[in-house]
């Protein structure tokens, strides 16, 4: 089963990471888009199909709190999964973006298994094992 | 919190961050100033919280090639660019600064800068000596960690 995956991080580096862990995982038929913040992600979410959004918090023009309210006020893109993957591990803070509509939360460093089981558990269907 | 808990604290969370990303470890300490004797690659960031501060990393050339080849998984004799691996260095310290801060117990939310590649026009390094100085196998690598004073 194909599922498209949009990376949003201001680091070039990391959204390279992200997308080889997730080649790298087991997880068959994964296709990339990728941003470089909230702004560049939401175009591109107004023009593609997208299953489910990978984001870093800290980003400049729009961050990753911002992705997640402005995705929950639009009617069209409000059913679209956002796991936040950031370096603020704080519980607060984990807790503040799930209260606002993110589906899960990876903090970096992070192992491969856990991105994996959190994008199985956000996509189900054919990836929950 | 005494300095010597906020080391203990660095130590781990730089060693659970090689460890994770970078698949490579810590093998002990380096010598204060090896980091930055010859070529290398240095970044900054700052936070702002409780407490507020400044993390300066600084890694010898070698390493730093070393640990830009395991995270971005280049072969050997594919070249990486000085933009690689100053990208590379300042998602390492973007990363330990996060897995330190995650440790401090805090009410608060803390706001990271994006971290910077340490140009000669930067500025001086910390004045003081680092935090950590850790020989990565490769080439040392120094962490500074600088608080604002209520922290303490």
């Amino acid at each position: 089963m194909a599922f498209r995956v949009l990376i949003v991080d201001d680091s070039t580096v990391m959204r390279a990471f992200i997308r080889r862990t997730i080649m790298l995982s087991g997880m068959e038929g994964a296709e990339f888009l990728e941003a470089c913040d909230g702004r560049e992600a939401l175009d591109l979410l107004r023009a593609e199909w997208v299953d489910v959004v990978l984001t870093d918090i800290n980003m400049p023009s729009m961050d990753g709190e911002q992705l997640v309210r402005s995705l929950e006020a639009d009617g069209m893109l409000k059913s679209v999964p956002v796991v936040i993957v950031s370096t603020d591990g704080t519980e607060n803070r984990m807790q503040q973006m799930l209260s606002l509509g993110a589906r899960g939360y990876v903090k970096k460093p992070f192992l491969p298994e856990t991105l994996r089981e959190e994008l199985e558990r956000v996509l189900g269907g054919a990836y929950a094992r | 919190m005494p300095d010597s808990d906020w080391d203990e604290m660095l130590a781990a969370a730089t060693g659970e961050v090689l460890e994770t990303m970078f698949f490579t470890g810590i093998y002990g300490a380096a010598p204060v100033g090896e980091s930055s004797a010859g070529p290398h690659t240095a970044a900054r960031l700052s936070f702002e919280g409780t407490p507020s501060g400044v993390l300066t990393l600084s890694v010898a050339a070698p390493a730093a090639r070393a640990l830009a080849t395991n995270f971005l998984a280049s072969e050997d004799d594919e070249p990486l660019t000085d933009a690689q691996l100053g990208s590379v260095v300042c998602e390492l310290a973007n990363m330990i600064c996060g897995a330190l801060l995650s440790r401090v117990k805090s009410e608060q939310h803390f706001r990271l800068s994006s971290p910077d590649v340490l140009l000669p026009e930067s500025g001086p390094y910390p004045s003081g000596p680092p935090s950590q100085s850790l020989d990565l196998g490769d080439g040392a690598m120094e962490i500074w960690l600088e608080l604002e004073p209520h922290a303490h």
